[in-house]
């Protein structure tokens, strides 16, 4: 069975950002009260510390359909929580050691400490992810379409 | 009987003679000259012990010490391997490390190869000598899948792993992989008995999971029914990991992985941006 073929519209591809509510969400919020001009695909879902977002979620994320994952929190050194915010962005490199492994590249992680707590920042940063995921295969065959694994072609 | 056998059988004899272990967990040939792992107690059998084939022993040592009285001392016959993943599962609070005595032997240089084992060696071997271990990314069944182009690895590592029958073997056969209850088992996370695989949850979750604490020992690569390289899954984290932090799992007893939080510590890195975030703004000044 072919990959299904690509219409000119293609949509744009789609994000999740896990946004630190003390940082990056405020970047978000500002950068929603500005009315910027943003694709429409992607989805942030606050959180107390960035430190708290598992690696495992953002597995969980790429294998439910998003194209790329997006980490922000607050500058190392800045985080409100003592020490966690390096703990996330040890975590999340290791995170990407290992899509880099298997070849999914560390490119669909996004990872921003400290610089999206402004919306000018929070728009520049995740328009070029949008940009940078638009020619990126797409992970169909990492996902739970049956017929799209390389075995049952 | 080769020098490495008699030494370990020596000191099983002593230490059971001297009632300093209460049992010794090892591979024992039976009487229908089948190898397996065996709990013995008595100093007749310590003729059988055998060092080989491959089998790890460290999960079954967690189990007999889980299992056992709160008073029992064992001694386990095994590998370099083994003996970092008994440091690791002590480290990490699963059992009293001072109820386990390592009778450590050394590996061949044909066993070395066989496993791509970086270190080939317990730290204190009491049997054997310490020989040099392989280079796993001079191998080229590794290299292949751990270099060159990303979109055809993607496909090829999709290829490897949705053969995946999820038997649960790897989780199983790990030493390391001792949490209860287990995300693997989790409907949240990966799907319970539903095959084909899902091939991030299920994979590089378990992969993931063990980033800094596999030790390598290729267990879960052998006990895989399908072949797939789970190992190699593993090694670029093991590597970065010993780039960045200078750290290896199940070498330093009092060294915590870096990956986890301690406040006893400083910041583990600077008030710098790492070069690979993205950033909108110039470095800024500590």
């Amino acid at each position: 069975m072919n990959a299904p073929e690509r219409n000119d519209k293609k949509p744009s591809p789609r994000v999740l950002v896990f946004a630190c509510r003390w940082c990056a969400l405020v970047g978000a919020d500002a950068a929603g009260r500005k009315k910027t001009e943003l694709p429409a695909s992607f989805r942030v879902i606050p959180v107390e510390c960035a430190s708290m977002v598992e690696p495992d979620s953002v597995l969980r994320a790429l294998a439910s359909g998003a194209d790329g994952v997006a980490v922000m929190g607050c500058h190392l050194g800045g985080c409100r929580f003592n020490d966690a915010n390096h703990v996330a962005v040890k975590r999340m490199e290791a995170l990407g050691d290992l899509l880099d492994t298997v070849g999914i590249g560390r490119r669909r992680l996004l990872l921003s400490f400290g610089t999206a707590h402004e919306g000018h920042e929070f728009a520049e940063i995740l328009g070029n992810f949008l940009q940078e995921l638009g020619p990126l295969p797409e992970l169909t065959p990492w996902r739970k379409t049956l017929l799209n694994l390389p075995a049952f072609r | 009987m080769s020098e490495l056998i008699h030494t370990i059988r020596e000191k099983s004899q002593e230490l059971l003679a001297a009632g300093r272990v209460d049992g010794i967990l090892c591979l024992v040939r039976d009487r229908f000259d089948v190898v397996q792992p065996r709990l013995i107690f008595r100093a007749e059998e310590i003729g059988s012990i055998e060092t080989s084939p491959k089998w790890n022993l460290a999960k079954l040592a967690l189990q007999t010490i889980r299992q056992s009285g709160p008073s029992f001392r064992l001694a386990v016959v095994c590998r370099g391997c083994d003996e970092r993943a008994l440091l690791e599962l002590a480290k990490r609070n699963q059992f009293d490390a001072t109820r386990i005595t390592v009778l450590g032997y050394t590996c061949s240089r044909e066993q070395a190869e066989s496993c791509l084992c970086v270190r080939p060696y317990p730290e204190k071997p009491l049997a054997g000598e310490k020989i040099e271990g392989v280079d796993p990314f001079a191998d080229p069944r590794v290299s292949a899948l751990l270099t060159g182009d990303e979109g055809k690895r993607m496909a090829r590592w999709a290829g490897l792993l949705s053969r995946c029958i999820k038997c649960y073997g790897c989780r199983n056969a790990c030493p390391i992989c001792v949490c209860t209850p287990c995300k693997l088992e989790d409907d949240l996370w990966v799907e319970r008995a539903v095959v084909p695989t899902e091939l991030i949850p299920y994979h590089l979750i378990r992969a993931f999971h063990l980033s800094d604490t596999c030790v390598a020992c290729g267990a879960c690569q052998d006990a895989c029914p399908v072949g797939i390289p789970l190992l190699t899954l593993q090694l670029l984290m093991r590597r970065r990991l010993q780039e960045r932090y200078a750290y290896e799992a199940g070498l330093e007893a009092d060294r915590k992985s870096p990956l986890l939080m301690d406040f006893d510590h400083a910041s583990p890195a600077g008030f710098e941006l790492p070069a690979w975030t993205v950033s909108s703004e110039a470095p800024h000044e500590r």
